[in-house]
């Protein structure tokens, strides 16, 4: 009887968590497809947010050589709390970056399909580059995040982050010249 | 028995009714040349009509229960490949306009497939079915590992997608939401399945999924039906504008 009951029971878990997946699937699915009704690409968004993000602030909080400063000048156990403060400001700066990237590639996105085949170049060129910004994010916010949890830990270099971020930047400024001549453009 | 009535002709009333609106989805992918774009779902459309014409047929005549059980899973196994091959064609068109996408979310979505069979295959051993025909058991168990799989699969497009801002194209995402919806319910039953092996509750639970492929075919034809969108239009904004961003960004970028 008890052997009965022990080989029932994952059963039983394995059913319910069924339930569950099944059900917080749907509900996600509806979820999105509710707000795809109201994701419009918006060009003034995604140059705010960019805007929003001090470039020259975020360098300095990965930069190694400071890093490195404060290791040899700090007692370990203060290192380690400004270590943990520093990487948490930073992934706030990455995450933000990785948000403005996925503006960006919205309004990459909708410029690409443009008749015009400069600004259609322009926007293929922004999205790829948000794509590869938000990726990067992504993987910057892993690496600083291991950062804050564990401080003592010799940092790993950012990969690429900042140099990604200002081709991104840019990419956005060209798509703004992309029209006839000095004129600049928004996406409707 | 009002109940076994009522809940029969619902049953056959949603049945008959999704076929004649997969269908008509078949005629709306034909005339508006959608079918080359997604080809394999336009082979899962014709697919699922014929093999729900063979099951009605076969239901009607009242065939032996094991005739029965041998179609409805050897259909069942068919569609469940060309399933995996329109998650394959949605992928495909939802990465299609970044190189480097493509490349990036094949590698994921590997690493995601991989994940979501292990799952499959845990939840294989742990909850092995209830039915008493060994063999059916195991298409039931391969149906639900498959479910798991595909739910996982196109929940991961529409989080990707939102993750990296990318925008859908209006067809691809009705095909996504309706077999992403038809997957999840699917995998729901299973479990309640499991649980409630009760007379009335298998009724219910086939009316359910009967009712979920209904809304699915209802969603495909509602976004198959309307036209992509025109791309947003580009309105040219005074100069000045432009040149402020500039030194905005040069600003940000350079102090």
């Amino acid at each position: 009887m008890e052997q009965g009951i022990s080989t029932l029971a994952p059963a039983m878990i394995a059913a319910w968590v069924l339930v569950a997946v099944g059900l917080s699937a749907l509900a996600i699915l509806l979820y999105a497809a509710l707000r795809s009704r109201t994701r419009p690409g918006d060009l003034e968004r995604a140059v705010q947010a960019f805007r929003a993000l001090d470039i020259q602030a975020f360098r300095n909080l990965v930069d190694f050589s400071e890093e490195a400063f404060l290791r040899d000048h700090l007692p370990p156990r203060k290192f380690r709390a400004i270590k943990r403060q520093r990487a948490w400001a930073a992934f706030l700066y990455a995450w933000e970056a990785g948000r403005a990237a996925a503006q960006l590639a919205m309004v990459g996105q909708a410029a690409q399909r443009s008749s015009d085949p400069t600004i259609a170049a322009s926007g293929a060129q922004a999205a790829e580059n948000a794509f590869r910004l938000r990726v990067q994010t992504l993987r910057a916010g892993v690496i600083l995040l291991a950062g804050v949890l564990l401080p003592g830990l010799q940092s790993r270099p950012i990969p690429a982050l900042v140099d990604q971020y200002e081709r991104s930047a840019e990419t956005l400024f060209l798509i703004g010249r992309g029209s006839s001549g000095s004129r600049g453009l928004e996406v409707a | 028995m009002q109940w076994v009535n009522w809940s029969d002709a619902l049953l056959q009333f949603l049945w008959v009714s999704s076929n004649v609106l997969l269908l008509g989805l078949g005629v709306v992918l034909w005339r508006r040349g959608l079918y080359r774009e997604f080809p394999c779902f336009f082979a899962y459309v014709l697919f699922e009509v014929a093999e729900n014409i063979l099951l009605y047929v076969l239901f009607k005549t009242r065939v032996s229960g094991n005739h029965y059980a041998y179609v409805f899973a050897a259909t069942l196994l068919l569609s469940i490949a060309l399933r995996f091959g329109v998650i394959d064609e949605v992928s495909k068109n939802l990465f299609r306009e970044s190189q480097f996408l493509k490349v990036a979310a094949r590698r994921s979505l590997q690493a995601i497939s991989g994940l979501l069979l292990g799952v499959g295959v845990l939840l294989a051993v742990l909850a092995p079915g209830n039915t008493s025909a060994r063999w059916f058991a195991g298409v039931t168990v391969v149906n639900r590992g498959a479910a798991m799989v595909q739910t996982g699969l196109l929940l991961s497009f529409l989080l990707f997608s939102r993750f990296l801002g990318m925008s859908w194209r209006r067809h691809a995402f009705g095909i996504t939401l309706g077999l992403g919806i038809m997957t999840s319910v699917d995998l729901a039953t299973y479990g309640l399945g499991a649980e409630f092996v009760s007379w009335g509750w298998t009724r219910f639970l086939n009316l359910t999924i009967t009712g979920a492929f209904f809304v699915c075919t209802s969603i495909w034809i509602r976004y198959l039906m309307v036209p992509e969108p025109k791309p947003l239009s580009v309105t040219v904004v005074p100069d000045e504008e432009v040149e402020t961003w500039n030194k905005e960004f040069q600003h940000l970028l350079r102090q």
